[in-house]
């Protein structure tokens, strides 16, 4: 069902790179699902939660993105939650792999469950999110393409070599992936040599793509995966990441 | 009632002059939730092949302050799989609905032309044609389509109107829809990963509110010409500019993709409308 909700602005403030904008719903969308607002440009605009509580949600948004421009108070209309989210009960240990700029909608998973480790790869140390947001239980390891901070290498690298990141991947329930949606393939085949015969929905990945009308109608938002083209706004945007082998 | 199909031997009655245009509302109930159906005319469908067709490689949109472009490449599952799944929402229905068919090769619409005869709630075809069509392949495509039992409507690409509209309608349109939305191009991003040369192009159908005084500027010329009922499509954002459209003589008008935005504008154009 497609719900019409209004959501009211409540503030903004930089939390550099990025900048925290928070509204008040009165059902706001669960990891990796989304709401389209309808803010300034002629189509409305995917909104990710990195943060839920019962009276709302915040994103993270980059500097310049309309909701920043909002003022407090702001009426704001939302289609959704929409899509499909991560899907993560009764899992105790949670494995969360993510390139670092799109770390902000997997944060709500951080605190989800009883045991969580959390990867995060980025070019170089300036590049990585500041740690104030994971919480103090989630065992955090990073990787550097550069080696300036944590492992050197890729995300690619460090899941296929004996490595403490691979041994997060052995022993999780489930891991939930964000990152640049070409990688997928490859990571996928990753999770395969890692875990031999992965359950279904064991590894899932979050796909953001441009989805103008997050109601199956446009179909701009198709994507390929092993069992033909889907709708990332409606049967993802949480895929079960084996499925998204398309080369293999 | 408004007939858009006077010539055929069924017609194509529908209540009210406003609908959704192809490629914007889905096949079947994708706006079931938001929208009521009740107070438009018809439900155009998203376009459909006989054989299934992939997405589009590449940019699939881009936006140009109030406009956008939009290149799907027309993905859908083929004509047999969409009536597999919608048929049912379609014969529930209490309006008509009109399939919109690709222009792929005159054998293959003739096809699905008479797969579509029959399918109750299908009450006409729109024939999607290619941009840069000939008059000669356009009548063809025409004669194909009409091989169903189903009025049809051509929605004529947005560059060739001269020579389409009158021949089309000639060689025996039941309606034509003015028109496709145009087919334009924004630059890119250099590509620095892969070194590229030169000015690369993004090319896709154009949405926006421009389209609007080029559909009525187009509506003023071509209707007092054409001998059959006339859609109107581009750009409709507002309940004057559809009444205006109305008032220049077509016998209804599809809103395109500004609904993603606001799905409830097709609902409130259609009853504002059919308040005066
Ligand atoms: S966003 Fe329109 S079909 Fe997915």
């Amino acid at each position: 069902m497609i719900r019409e909700q209004v959501a009211v602005f409540r503030e903004a403030r930089p939390e550099p790179p990025l900048w925290w904008v928070r509204f008040e719903v009165s059902v706001p969308p669960a990891a990796g699902r989304f709401m389209l607002a309808d803010l300034a440009g002629p189509v409305r605009i995917p909104l990710f939660a990195a943060a839920i509580d019962p009276t709302g949600f915040a994103i993270m948004a980059p500097p310049g993105h309309p909701a920043t421009h909002l003022l407090p108070g702001a009426r704001v209309a939302m289609l959704g939650p929409l899509g499909k989210g991560f899907r993560i009960e009764n899992q105790q240990r949670l494995l969360v792999i993510t390139e670092a700029g799109r770390l902000p909608p997997l944060l709500p998973l951080l605190t989800s469950t009883a045991t969580t480790t959390l990867v995060v790869e980025a070019a170089t140390r300036a590049r990585l999110p500041s740690l104030h947001r994971i919480p103090p239980t989630v065992e955090l390891h990073t990787i550097t393409h550069d080696g300036s901070a944590g492992h050197t290498g890729t995300l690619e690298q460090l899941l296929d070599a004996d490595s403490p990141v691979r041994e997060s991947l052995r022993w999780a329930d489930c891991a939930c992936f964000s990152c640049e949606p070409a990688r997928y393939p490859a990571l996928a085949r990753s999770v395969r040599r890692a875990r031999m015969h992965p359950s279904a929905d064991f590894a899932q990945a979050l796909i953001e793509v441009t989805m103008p009308c997050g109601a199956g109608a446009c179909e701009v938002c198709r994507i390929q995966t092993r069992s033909g083209e889907r709708r990332a706004c409606s049967d993802g945007p949480v895929f079960d990441l084996l499925e998204l082998d398309t080369d293999g | 009632m408004i007939e858009l199909a006077p010539k055929h031997k069924y017609g194509l009655p529908i209540q009210h002059p406003v609908m959704p245009a192809a490629g914007v509302f889905g096949f079947g109930n994708e706006y079931h939730d938001l929208i009521d159906e009740t107070v438009l005319g018809a439900v155009v469908t998203n376009p459909v092949s006989l054989h299934a067709r992939k997405a589009a490689r590449g940019p699939r949109f881009m936006t140009h302050g109030d406009h956008f472009l939009v290149h799907t490449g027309l993905p859908n599952p083929g004509l047999k799989r969409v009536l597999k799944e919608h048929r049912a929402t379609w014969a529930r229905r209490s309006l008509p609905t009109i399939v919109h068919l690709i222009a792929t090769t005159p054998p293959e619409v003739a096809q699905a032309a008479q797969l579509l005869s029959g399918i109750q709630g299908v009450a006409g075809l729109e024939l999607g044609l290619d941009d840069g069509a000939e008059v000669e392949a356009a009548c063809a495509f025409l004669e194909a389509a009409r091989e169903g039992h189903h009025p049809i409507l051509v929605r004529i690409p947005f560059g060739d109107i001269y020579p389409l509209a009158e021949a089309l309608a000639e060689c025996g349109a039941d309606a034509l829809t003015l028109t496709a939305p145009p087919r334009a191009r924004l630059p890119l991003a250099p590509d620095t990963e892969h070194d590229t040369e030169g000015l690369l192009l993004a090319k896709g159908r154009l949405y926006g509110p421009a389209l609007m005084p080029l559909l009525l500027h187009q509506l003023a010329r071509w209707i007092p010409r054409l001998a059959v009922p006339v859609v109107a499509c581009g750009g409709i954002t507002t309940t004057d500019a559809a009444r205006a459209c109305l008032e220049l003589g077509a016998a209804a008008v599809q809103i395109d993709a500004v609904m993603w935005k606001r799905p409830n504008l097709l609902t409130e154009i259609a009853k504002e409308l059919s308040n005066e």
